[in-house]
């Protein structure tokens, strides 16, 4: 078994969290998909779960842009 | 023969979803019952099952006075019509672009799919002007693809488009998210008397005999009423029947004289007819009528108000009705209740009298409840308004509760008044919605009545989806009632030749349920709507049958002929037979309005058999098949009670002349839809045919294709899926393809190395390599933060990460919103979702809980009701791959499971001279006792078709005697140019010799079973103890141990393996080494004293020690260095005689348990 490390790609831990943009990327970052219209936006925190065009109340968490990698063994 | 894998068509209908109707009728038809039932509650003559319900239900009447002299103010009130919508979001929601409610949504949302009912009541104050309103009555849980629900009549492509599957059948219900639906249960044929002998009869009191008629009468809103007549030992007849589930008796001339102005003579005549010879009936008749003469009551209106005096508080009469009235509602809702004459009532219940005489005097035999013939199935929809209706009259019952409840406090009343009225509406419960999901969510039955069922829960199940298969057979399902389950006697478990045709004899569980839990037949239909009968009267007074009210006539000489239910008439049994045959052959052919649908039940004179007569049937419930009629060379459609009495030949072949009136269409009619997808099962021992059903059910297949839009709790998928190539053609029409539930192997049947012993089997190492058997588990998790949270309270939780400090390394599986990022691995203990908690000011995570690791697959956020609040549920879905390892389970699909118990890899693989090495190796001893024929046939037709690209067709009885398939598909393989038999030679993977034997090997369909040792597997060498008794917990999800139980203790016992009974019963469990006193020989008194500077602490008995002071009181002094002294710093003297013992812990806990009781435990410790 591979050592957690190494597993998927981690963001470099030297920087903390104020660096990373944790609060202007925490409106923006994520996207979300509307299950009913798919259309895309996103989700600021105090906001209803509501799809922001046709008022749909299921969601989908679109998939990350952060890079995902397993290693094939 | 017309097998074919249709590849194209399949992957056009997948690209493109046909934009008319579905590829598949069959799979519509299979769920008709649910669906139709459901849809007759509110459609059909009358508006629906639910308006003859309310129409039934009647008027309720309440007085505003709580005097006894005057009655006051009169208030009728009743609901005059059921409104049922459909589903839809709240009235208030704004934003909602698209209004309606799809199933899709309910499913994700873990909702439940449900629409508004609405009852318009109606009432007027003292017989003036009526007044309605109409009131909302919750929302009601609504079966899909019904007329109440959006998809009805969607398209597949429409399907599509709202996330269902292309081909789904709806007839279940979404509550909560979970699919549930109400299962088919097996109920006594409506409107037809029958005879019973029950030794139970007889427990009803002194004179009680064990005869008895029990006829379960029905009204037109499908609710139903038993009645039952006993024979007392004197000869007397009483009738019983329950109301509100109390039993209620009355002397049946009571009910006779109360029905119709009549006289004894007319009684008389009436049961006895011609017969006036038959001492054994005129002896009992004149008992019959001079007891009643006790009674003193003679004309019909003396005999209502009697009995309207009884039954008066029990039907919760109001003082205005007068005593003849209640006596007329009596009759109206209690006695044979699907005739609305009372002469009809009367007439049958005179047949009646006459058919118990007859089954006491040996003239006819007992009807069978248990067979078919006098069996019909409730249906979910019909229960379903069953209990919609009693609510509905619970309602009415309510507001005259809240009303009384008023009169007592003191209120001021005024029913003029529509403010005070709608204060009565305020007031009581009118969630009916409610009541009905929680009906559907837990299946019990919570009524008044008990609806004329025997049991009160278990009416609900889930549908679940682990593979089509699976889903499909909840469906075609019919249960023959709880009740039943517990019984000891197995006679209502046998498998009787009356349900041929109907019950599929080969799908029913073992075990338990074995015969209880059936199929039907995957032609058999229900009748969801009555049929048209209101020719057949004609129809019969034409061909020659006297009508009931001219004639003189009674009793098992002459056939009498009934119409669900109702005497239309007498003819002989000559006649009766030629108005039998005759009006079948009318409404085969279809001119004469009869519907084909009809059931003529002709039952033919026989000496000490079941009573004779003509019953004709055309109501809801029945089961019926379409057979083949002969004469006409048409479509009939044959009932079970009729079925009885006719010749049906199986095949065309056997049809003998002046024999048989029908044949039937195909042999495999008699199969339920996963019976007929066992190939070749004719080859087959009949047990393993049954077995292939439940493993087909367990298979770790495709559930469906609209995945993504579901959030079921666990799914199973394989994803390797393929369609057989040995298939029946019933496979592609009921669109099996589009499910897939396993998988071709090249099988070779050969012990090769030891590891296929004992029903394991070896896997192609490389096989499994490409994917055989491939599969993965879908875990979906709900996070619901408002749980913590008490209704109404403010939001402390929210997702996502606070300001406070928390472990950076929670983001490393996190997103910014603290929900897990999709597609991350995710191992025990990682953190799944992150929230922040106002009242802490804390940021928290929950944390994956599985030791399984798994893949984030989606992540859905999921809005409330009301759709305005902050998000506070998730759900995670998780994927867990899962590759097939050493202890899965497989099958193939002829009940011949194994375990994987090794992957053998290719290099050491047999070979064939073709060079095919074999991907699963069985070994021979899977054969010859278990005689699966079918599966070397399976392999046989495999390999052909593989080797010339063909399916090949495996309907049973397609082959015979004289064309087999060893030689149909040898004659193939030959052409191929391999071995006619199927044999090869093959040589050893390891030493590359030919074997000594010539091999069988061939293609083999394989299901992977849904049993997988990553879910079983229980280690455990030390882990959580209970705390009471110190021994090993139990459960594998506690980390727990595995039992060694009684039976293991003797058989350890039996090998005289003395110190592993030790180690396993004492050392690997509760071992404990406890101080005991020497003296007193007690274990729980002992205790550590509080050590002393320079000293050890040491073990003393505190039991067998003095006090400091009283010791030196006694003594004059006490040595310091015998002082000690206990935790509370009390100072002892003495009590050293200690030492220590090896005991199981529970031990103890006897020993104090026993303490409690009083009960003192010495224990002699030697050596002293």
């Amino acid at each position: 078994m591979a050592s957690p490390q190494r597993e998927g790609f981690s963001i470099p831990a030297s920087i903390s969290h104020a660096a990373l943009g944790q609060v202007t990327s925490k409106s923006l970052g994520v996207r979300y998909n509307c299950a009913q219209c798919a259309a895309s936006f996103s989700l600021s925190k105090n906001d209803a779960i509501r799809c922001k065009e046709c008022g749909h109340r299921v969601i989908y968490k679109a998939r990350t842009r952060r890079m995902v990698q397993f290693e094939a063994r | 023969m017309r097998a074919q894998f249709r590849t194209l068509e399949r992957e056009q209908r997948f690209q493109n979803p046909p934009e008319d109707k579905s590829a598949f009728p069959l799979l519509q038809d299979a769920v008709a019952p649910h669906i139709g039932s459901f849809n007759a509650l509110t459609e059909g003559a009358d508006g629906g099952l639910l308006n003859l319900a309310v129409k039934d239900i009647g008027t309720k009447t309440i007085f505003d006075s709580n005097d006894t002299d005057r009655l006051g103010n009169k208030l009728r009130i009743r609901v005059e019509s059921v409104q049922l919508a459909k589903p839809a979001v709240a009235a208030n929601d704004k934003i909602s672009v698209n209004r309606k409610t799809y199933p899709s949504e309910c499913r994700e949302r873990m909702s439940t799919y449900r629409s508004r009912l609405m009852l318009k009541v109606t009432w007027s104050v003292n017989d003036g002007a009526e007044v309605s309103e109409i009131r909302e009555a919750g929302q009601v849980p609504v079966m899909l693809k019904t007329n109440r629900c959006h998809l009805e009549k969607f398209s597949p492509a429409e399907l599509v488009a709202q996330k269902e599957e292309s081909d789904e059948v709806g007839g279940y219900f979404i509550v909560n998210g979970i699919e549930k639906l109400i299962r088919m249960l097996i109920v006594q044929r409506r409107n037809h008397p029958m005879a019973l002998i029950r030794p139970s009869f007889g427990n009803r009191g002194a004179s009680y005999s064990k005869y008895g008629i029990q006829i379960r009468s029905v009204r037109p809103d499908q609710t139903s009423q038993t009645n039952v007549l006993h024979y007392l030992n004197d000869g007397n007849v009483t009738f019983r029947f329950s109301w509100r589930k109390n039993e209620y008796l009355v002397p049946v001339v009571m009910i006779l004289k109360a029905l119709i102005e009549t006289n004894d003579r007319e009684i008389f005549d009436g049961i006895v007819g011609a017969e006036t010879t038959n001492s054994f009936l005129t002896d009992r008749l004149e008992l019959l009528l001079r007891t009643y003469k006790s009674y003193n009551l003679y004309s019909k209106q003396e005999t209502l108000a009697y009995l309207g005096d009884k039954f008066r508080v029990v039907f919760g009469a109001t003082p205005d009705v007068s005593d003849i009235d209640v006596g007329k509602e009596v009759l109206k809702r209690i006695v044979l209740v699907h005739l609305p004459d009372n002469t009809d009532k009367f007439r049958m219940l005179l047949f009646m009298i006459r058919k118990l005489y007859a089954l006491v005097a040996g003239d006819c035999s007992p009807d069978n409840p248990d067979a078919t013939q006098h069996q019909e199935v409730l249906l979910g929809g019909f229960l379903y308004g069953m209990i919609i209706k009693e609510k509905i009259e619970e309602y009415l019952q309510n507001i005259n509760l809240q009303i009384q409840s008023d009169i007592n406090r003191g209120v001021a009343i005024n029913f003029n008044d529509r403010k005070y009225m709608s204060r009565v509406f305020m007031r009581i419960n009118e969630n009916i919605g409610q009541k009905l999901q929680y009906f559907l969510s837990t299946g019990n039955l919570v009524s008044q009545s008990g609806l004329d069922l025997q049991q009160v829960s278990g009416y609900t199940v889930v549908a679940e989806k682990i593979n089509f298969h699976r889903f499909i057979s909840h469906f075609r399902m019919v249960h023959r009632g709880s009740f039943f389950a517990e019984l000891k006697t197995t006679t209502v478990r046998k498998l009787l030749p009356e349900s041929w045709g109907f019950l599929c004899p080969v799908h029913t569980p073992d075990g338990s349920p074995c015969g209880l839990l059936n199929h039907l037949a995957h032609k058999c239909k229900i009748a969801t709507e009555a049929s048209d009968v209101s020719e057949v009267p004609k129809a019969l007074a034409q061909l020659g049958v006297s009508p009931a009210h001219t004639t003189f006539a009674a009793g098992p000489s002459l056939c009498c002929v009934q119409l669900d239910g109702k005497i239309v008439g007498w003819a002989t049994h000559e006649q009766g037979r030629i108005v039998a045959d005759t009006l079948r052959f009318w409404k085969v052919e279809g001119n004469h309005g009869i519907p084909v649908d009809l059931e003529i039940g002709y039952v033919p004179p026989s000496s000490k058999g079941q009573y004779p007569g003509l019953f004709i049937f055309g109501g809801h419930s029945r089961m019926m098949r379409p057979v083949k009629y002969l004469p006409l060379d048409k479509t009939d459609i044959l009932g079970p009670f009729e079925q009885v009495y006719m010749n049906v030949a199986v095949t065309p072949s056997e049809i003998e002349n002046n024999v048989h009136s029908h044949v039937e269409f195909s042999p495999t009619n008699m199969l339920s839809i996963l019976a007929n997808l066992t190939p070749f099962s004719d080859f087959n021992q009949s047990p393993r045919n049954m077995y292939q059903c439940q493993m087909g059910k367990q298979t770790m297949g495709t559930p469906g294709v609209a995945l993504v839009h579901r959030s079921d709790n666990k799914l199973y998928r394989l994803q390797t899926g393929q369609t057989p190539i040995v298939k029946a053609n019933l496979y592609d029409d009921y669109g099996m393809d589009n499910f897939p539930n396993g998988m071709n192997a090249v099988v070779a049947v050969i012990s090769y190395t030891g590891y296929d012993m004992d029903d394991a089997m070896i896997i192609n190492k490389s096989a499994d390599e490409r994917g055989f058997g491939y599969g993965t588990v879908y875990k979906v998790e709900k996070v619901d933060l408002s749980q913590s949270r008490r209704r109404g309270d403010p939001i402390t939780q929210h997702f996502g990460f606070g300001d406070d400090e928390w472990p950076e390394s929670w983001r490393e599986k996190l997103d910014a919103d603290g929900l897990p990022l999709i597609g991350v691995k995710v191992e025990e203990g990682d953190p799944i979702v992150a929230y922040y908690d106002e009242t802490l000011g804390k940021t928290k995570v929950k944390t994956y809980h599985s030791s399984e690791a798994g893949y984030i697959e989606e992540v859905k956020l999921l809005g409330d009701d009301s759709g305005d609040q902050e998000g506070q549920m998730i759900t995670i879905k998780y994927r867990i791959t899962r590759q097939p390892t050493i202890g899965d389970k497989f099958s193939s699909r002829h009940g011949q499971k194994g375990v994987c118990s090794r992957k053998w890899p290719q290099i050491d693989m047999p070979f064939s001279e073709t060079g095919i090495q074999p991907d699963v190796i069985i070994n021979p001893h899977a054969f010859p006792s278990r005689m699966t024929i079918g599966m070397f046939v399976e392999s046989l037709a495999g390999k052909a078709g593989a080797l010339h690209g063909i399916a090949q067709d495996s309907t049973p009885w397609i082959f015979s005697e004289d064309d087999t398939p060893a030689d149909f598909f040898g004659e193939q393989l030959r052409k191929a140019g391999y071995n006619y038999h199927g044999n090869e030679p093959m040589y050893s993977g390891a030493t590359g010799e030919e074997l000594r034997a010539d091999i069988y090997i061939g293609c083999v369909y394989y299901q992977r079973l849904r049993h997988m040792v990553n879910d079983k597997f229980q280690v455990r060498s030390t882990g959580p103890v209970n705390s009471l008794t110190m021994q090993p917990v139990k459960g594998r999800k506690r980390s727990g141990g595995i039992r060694v139980g009684e039976m293991e203790r003797d058989a350890l016992i039996g090998h005289g393996t003395a110190f592993l009974l030790q180690d396993r019963l004492l050392n690997c469990s509760d071992y404990t080494q406890t101080p005991v006193c020497r003296s007193c020989g007690s274990i729980l008194t002992t205790q550590t004293t509080v050590p002393r500077i320079g000293s050890l602490a040491s073990i003393r008995c505190r039991r067998c020690a003095h006090k400091l002071d009283t010791y030196v009181q006694k003594h004059g002094y006490a040595n310091d260095s015998d002082i000690w002294e206990d935790g509370q710093g009390k100072k002892f003297v003495g009590g050293d005689d200690t030492t220590t013992v090896a005991i199981p812990f529970v031990l103890k806990y006897l020993d104090s348990e026993l303490s409690a009781m009083g009960i003192k435990m010495r224990y002699n410790v030697a050596p002293r």
